[in-house]
């Protein structure tokens, strides 16, 4: 089994390390900060970024030295950072452990964004379930303040940057980063249209960069070693570096394992994971978190690369990788996903809103062996209604179980309306619709 | 916009046709400008756009997917296709499948149907069958308010209503509640809607969600009438359009675009239409016959009216008769009356309801600026970039003007000063100070002490204008010397507030280039009324605003008509036109065009009048729609005056307090019935149309007049509201001018000039001292009574929509104030002064300032006993709005 370089996971791998300031500062924590502030200009750290490739690790993989660039310079106003610590992806679980285990990593991340694009401020908008992370970092915040790498004048800089936790309501839409700035502002947490895109219009109507928690922590290692060398991790050209991935389902070792981009799906699955938990054959996986495509046996050569992923149908997304094996029922799987997204659409847009609950009832009756020969016609027609004509990227989300389970495993569906049509349940059977 | 270049301007096709619009503007407008109507729920021009309904989505080309056209500026050589592309044609069928899936289709039943977009749109876009084969989801029927009403199954979740109470009113009573499709509008909390109700929400609701419950399932939109009007509350005039059915009111709504509200309304012209249908309407004319009225015929009443007017005025003269009209009434009604009193009885002891307080806002324009109307108008409120409120909640008073002033300060970033008694506390009522950047905070007692601290911080920082200290150095001289013989220390102490504060207003008004003062009936209705509106025009001709363009002084008119009132002569020392009864030439021209001679011997004021009553000179009294009884104190004296008069005559809707003392009573007609004009607070004469007929004999006031000068044997006669409309605009020509806008009144330069080289002096030291400081005893608290948002005058009281709202007065106090007298909620206490005594419950708002009690002017038939009346010495202006109260349980006897 191949051995990789661990750049996140390896502080807090090493025994006894409790991810305290002192634990960190002697792991040569804050050292990017320093030479950040003592040698280099805003631009250059951007530059360094962009050289790095450095993607955005939250789904969509924009690449963060490019997005810091779009920040106005001349901005006469505030700038914000905001590091979207909302993980709520299902199968996504690793930004919680970067929080929870070496909170000061990301911070100095963040104090090192600030400077590049001119921000005092900085929010980090927290998943209200992580009670302990949120706790966590805000003891993180406030070792760092005492000592002087966040607050005012930061390390006789000059510089200010103040950082604040702040715990979410319990909203998956908040993660959507629009909707995470109106959450922040004190507003029902709905997403914005864009343009106006966040880097000129964002926090409180002002220039704001909004990074995942993953992508903060890698920056002190960007600086510190070099973005050249960030690029030459991975698959190059536009999938550089490390990438925490989250392995869940039927597998023996599930967990997070951080492992350069590009590996084939078969290695995380078989060889870091210990592969299927019982020993029956896999039968479908989703490769990046709730909202991607599902994939089945056929695609467990292909790359775990933006690109890679993407071509084959689906998407690296936030990198939570779920494993079913035979004997799962594809419908059964949809209906459950169907399930989270309808119960957190936000009720914005009226294609998610209306089309979440239509689309989830119509897969209970399916489910519920209560399915009509139209029926699949209809989960087409409904999906292809709502994905692309809603404001974020949840119609798309939502509708991706359904899509790719029809594409993939259509007889499934086909056999519970044929058993519908032939078994005609007893009134008490149908399964009632609830909110 | 004559400024706009070609390079402001785009241009692109939209379904093939060429549009060339203003850069910044949205693809959806400009598809409506060329004939495209592009569907859409969510999108309404007042509001800032959301782009959640997906209806508006249009094809773009080199665009990747459907765009939403709502949100979209256009963009040079842009190729949008609506109609014309198939794939947006087919995402509006989706939208309306997936709005229809959940909406119950009860249109049957509910008023929005035939005047509703879901409808228009489905007939549209959507095959008669839905493919929805679940369960709808189905929310319960709440009790949302007495008002309104929401039906939440049928709701679009276009957040218009939401969008529309935070960003146009200020309010934010309105959010939207649970996720996804349980998505539903509630009232913010678990109580039930406590808010301004201005009925915007229900207005702007694209289907029936929201409805009104006044005229819940009364009617089907297409049987309604449309008639254009004026609201006859306040003093904005705002465009309604009343709906009858077969003679009876149904609604009143107002269209986006139209009149000086641009469609919007307060709960007063949305809700308080009821007022003309009350079933205590007088119907007949009446005669007293001891203690009773007996019912009689128009002809009976006339002639004795007629009769005893002549008697009267052959054996006392005809300044025995006193005229008295309400600012309610049309200027052709004015127009008429005082041409009857002056013309017919021949006396200029004519008065109306402007002399309660717009007459002092008049009367300091014409002597500083000689001007009788504003210089500003409501566009130039909404671009002003610093704007200084006095002595006014506009939301409450003139809640229009009071929605451009939150325009201005919310969307353009105007600078907002304001000298109010109210702090800035969230309620139900949205306050204007809460957007207040620089509030100087003041008991209603010292408005005029902080005005001279704004001069004093003007003065201190240089602020005034060079100009003006070259064309009139006496005069700068003059005010820098008094404002600066008041020191600091003496202002904080009556104002309570640091001389910083003075300052950087000062600083803000100086810098201002477009400023316009609004003041209200703090300033108006409270003693030396006069003499602050003449110092804020001071302050603006010391900071070289006064003739400067977007720059005035805008006293707020109270009643509907108070401007036109006073513009059509119903004051007598004033002739229609603003002219005064002192100029010979003036009164020749109106002797002449009338045939009858205008008398030279000075009119009487209402406070004049009352002291004539008293003293046997004035014997007889015309009253028509005033209500002194009810509007001054008894500390006025009026109640002996009434009883001294030989013959009182009062036309009237209701039979009120001062009708019941009246020996004849004439059923008049209300504004709902008849034609004519009201011109608004901003000088804009605006057509008022009779939207039903006369209910039971009442007849319009002009008609009155008219027959009586019949019987009086000296006939005025008029065909109809046009004819004498003519005879106005005949006589004073521009005076009925109808347009969208008005043009505002030019600053008069020899009026000035007269003001700064000499007139100034008159009463520079009376106006530039520091009152005498109350000498408020332990435990005494200022009473302040003033207009509540949901009532107008006692008018009001008879529209039961807005009494469902607010039914009784309460005594407004800060909690801290009642937990150190230990008063609970809702408690009925004992309020005394030297006056008397009052028993009245109480209710905390945090907006009332400690020290200060608020009781709403309308429900004051008791507290006015305790109100002291003091009459202005060259406005005759009566102030009776304040006073030194103490507070106290009631104990158990």
């Amino acid at each position: 089994m191949a051995q990789y370089e661990k750049i996140l996971l390896k502080n807090m791998e090493q025994p006894g390390y409790t991810g305290s300031l002192a634990d960190y500062e002697r792991a040569d924590g804050y050292q990017a900060l320093r030479h950040v502030l003592k040698e280099m200009q805003p631009d250059q750290v951007i530059e360094e970024v962009k050289t790095s490739g450095l993607r955005g690790r939250g789904g969509a993989g924009f690449p963060a030295g490019v997005k810091w660039g779009f920040i106005p310079k001349d901005h006469p106003g505030p700038k914000y950072l905001c590091c979207n610590a909302d993980e709520s992806e299902p199968g996504t679980f690793k930004d919680r452990q970067l929080m929870e285990r070496d909170p000061h990593q990301m911070l100095e991340g963040m104090v090192i964004t600030c400077f590049a694009i001119g921000a005092q401020t900085a929010y980090i908008y927290i998943r209200g379930e992580f009670r302990l992370g949120t706790k966590i970092l805000e003891q993180a915040v406030q070792e760092a303040r005492t000592a002087g790498y966040i607050g005012e004048n930061i390390l006789g800089s000059g510089l200010t940057v103040n950082i604040y936790v702040h715990p979410g309501a319990g909203a998956y839409i908040c993660g959507e980063e629009t909707a995470l700035l109106e959450s922040l502002e004190g507003k029902r947490g709905m997403p914005r249209f864009k343009p106006p895109f966040p880097a000129t219009h964002g926090l409180y109507q002002m220039p704001t960069v909004v990074n995942n928690v993953e992508t903060l922590a890698n920056i002190p290692h960007i600086i510190n070693r070099g973005g050249a060398w960030f690029a030459s991790i991975g698959s190059q050209p536009k999938s550089c570096g490390t990438r925490i991935f989250c392995l869940s389902g039927h597998v023996k070792r599930p967990g997070n394992y951080e492992v350069p981009l590009g590996i084939p799906f078969r290695e995380l699955i078989y060889d870091l994971g210990g592969g299927m938990r019982s020993d029956k054959p896999l039968k479908a996986f989703i490769p990046g978190g709730a909202s991607a495509p599902f994939l089945t046996p056929d695609h467990l050569d292909v790359k775990m690369d933006f690109e890679s992923v993407a071509m084959a149908g689906s998407m690296l997304g936030s990198g939570g990788v779920t494993v079913m094996e035979e004997g799962t029922s594809m419908v059964w799987a949809a209906l459950r996903l169907m399930e989270f997204f309808y119960h957190e659409s936000c009720g914005k847009c009226t294609p998610c809103r209306e089309g979440s609950s239509w689309l989830l009832q119509t897969l209970q009756r399916i489910w519920g062996k209560q399915g009509r020969p139209e029926d699949i016609g209809i989960l087409e027609e409904l999906c292809g209604n709502i994905a692309g004509r809603t404001i974020c990227a949840f119609g798309e989300a939502e509708v991706a179980p359904i899509q790719s389970t029809l594409r993939h495993w259509r007889d499934e569906y086909e056999t519970l309306i044929r058993e519908a049509q032939a078994t005609r349940p007893r009134k008490k059977d149908i399964p009632v619709f609830t909110h | 916009m004559a400024a706009s270049t070609t390079t402001d301007m785009i241009t692109l096709t939209i379904d093939g046709k060429t549009a060339t619009v203003p850069k910044d503007t949205l693809v959806i407008e400009a598809a409506r400008q060329v004939g495209v109507m592009v569907p859409h729920f969510c999108y309404h021009p007042k509001l800032s756009p959301d782009a959640n309904c997906r209806m508006c989505l249009v094809e773009i080309e080199k665009m990747p997917r459907l765009q939403t056209s709502c949100s979209t500026p256009v963009a040079e050589g842009m190729v949008v296709k609506s109609e014309s592309s198939a794939q947006a044609q087919d995402a509006r069928k989706s939208v309306l499948d997936f709005i229809l899936a959940n909406h119950p289709l009860d249109c049957p039943v509910c008023d929005q149907g035939g005047r509703c977009d879901l409808q228009d749109f489905s007939h549209e876009y959507t095959a008669t069958t839905s493919r929805f084969n679940e369960l709808k989801r189905v929310f319960q029927k709440e009790f949302f308010s007495p008002l309104i009403e929401t039906q939440m199954n049928r709701c679009v979740q276009c957040l218009r209503c939401v969008r529309y109470c935070d960003q146009v009113m200020d309010v934010k009573a309105l959010a939207p509640v649970g996720r996804g499709t349980l998505t539903e509008i509630k009232a913010f909390g678990t109580h039930e809607l406590d808010c301004e109700f201005c009925g915007g929400c229900v207005q702007i609701c694209p289907v029936g969600a929201i409805t009104s419950r006044l005229s819940m399932y009364e009617f089907r939109p297409w049987m309604l009438k449309r008639t254009d009007s004026v609201c006859g509350f306040c003093g904005d005039g705002c465009q309604i359009t009343f709906q009858t059915k077969n003679e009876t009111l149904i609604e009143v709504n107002s269209t986006h675009g139209a009149g000086r509200n641009n469609g919007d309304l307060c709960a007063r012209g949305y809700f308080g239409y009821h007022v003309s249908v009350h079933p205590d309407r007088l119907t007949t004319p009446l005669i007293r016959e001891g203690s009773v009225f007996r019912e009689v015929t128009w002809e009976e009443a006339l002639e004795l009216v007629a009769q005893r007017l002549s008697e009267i005025k052959t054996t006392h003269g005809p300044d025995a008769i006193g005229g008295l009209i309400t600012g309610r009434c049309t200027n052709e009604d004015v127009y008429v009356f005082q041409k009857f009193m002056r013309g017919v009885i021949g006396t200029n002891r004519i008065d109306s309801s402007v002399r309660y307080g717009h007459l002092n806002g008049v009367h300091a324009m014409q002597r500083v600026q000689g001007t009788h109307r504003w210089t500003v108008n409501f566009e130039d409120v909404v671009s002003a970039d610093v704007l200084l409120l006095v002595g006014t909640n506009i939301t409450e008073t003139n809640p229009i003007t009071g929605l451009k002033v939150k325009e201005a300060v919310k969307r353009h970033g105007a600078k907002l000063i304001t000298i109010e008694t109210l702090e800035p506390a969230i309620g139900a009522i949205s306050n204007i100070v809460n957007l207040s950047q620089h509030h100087l905070g003041v008991k209603p007692t010292a408005y005029g002490s902080a005005i001279l601290g704004m001069l004093k911080g003007v003065i201190e920082q240089n602020g005034i204008d060079p100009d003006l200290q070259t064309m009139a150095p006496e005069y700068c001289k003059d005010i820098t010397a008094h404002i600066q013989a008041i020191s600091w220390s003496e202002i904080e102490e009556q104002t309570g507030l640091t001389s910083s504060l003075f300052e950087k207003a000062a600083k803000v008004f100086v810098q201002g280039l477009k400023a316009v003062i609004l003041i209200g009936s703090g300033v108006l209705r409270t003693s030396g009324g006069f003499g602050m509106t003449v110092n804020l025009l001071d302050l603006l001709l010391m900071t070289g605003k006064l003739t400067k363009e977007g720059c005035g002084l805008a006293p707020l008119a109270e009643e509907n008509n108070d401007q036109g009132t006073f513009e059509m002569g119903g004051i007598g020392a004033m002739l229609p036109g603003g002219k005064s009864l002192g100029d010979t030439e003036a009164r020749n021209m109106f002797s002449q065009a009338w045939g009858r001679t205008v008398s030279d011997l000075p009119g009487s004021s209402l406070p004049q009048m009352i002291e004539e009553a008293t003293n046997g000179n004035l014997k007889s009294l015309f009253i028509v729609g005033e209500n002194p009884l009810a509007s001054l104190p008894p500390s006025s004296g009026i109640h002996q005056a009434l009883g001294n008069l030989e013959f009182l005559v009062c036309q009237e809707l209701f039979m009120t307090e001062t009708a019941q003392q009246a020996h004849v009573v004439l059923p008049a007609c209300s504004y709902a019935e008849k034609d004519g004009t009201f011109t608004n607070t901003e000088g804009h004469i605006q057509p008022v149309r009779k939207a039903i007929e006369p209910v039971g004999e009442s007849r319009p006031d002009w008609e009155v007049f008219s027959a009586l000068s019949v019987g009086m044997d000296d006939p005025m006669e008029y065909l109809d509201v046009k004819e004498i409309g003519k005879e106005i605009r005949n006589l004073l020509p521009g005076m009925r001018t109808l347009g969208p806008a008005p043009l505002p009144a030019q600053p008069d330069s020899s009026a000035i000039s007269r003001y700064v080289n000499s007139d100034y002096k008159r009463d520079l030291s009376a106006r530039y001292q520091l009152p005498p400081r109350m000498s408020s005893g332990q435990g005494h608290v200022v009473l302040m009574v003033s207009q509540s948002l949901f009532h107008s005058g006692k008018f009001s009281l008879k529209a039961k929509g807005l009494m469902q709202i607010q039914s009784e007065g309460k005594l407004f106090l800060h909690p801290k104030d009642a937990v150190r007298l230990g008063f609970d909620e809702g408690d009925r206490i004992r309020v005394f002064n030297g006056l008397g005594e009052v028993y009245t419950k109480v209710a905390f708002r945090e907006r009332t300032p400690e020290g200060v009690v608020v009781f709403p002017e309308h429900f004051d038939r008791e507290i006015r006993r305790l109100l002291p009346y003091t009459v202005d010495p060259e406005t005759q202006v009566p102030y009776c709005k304040l006073a030194e109260i103490q507070l106290g349980k009631i104990v158990a006897s």
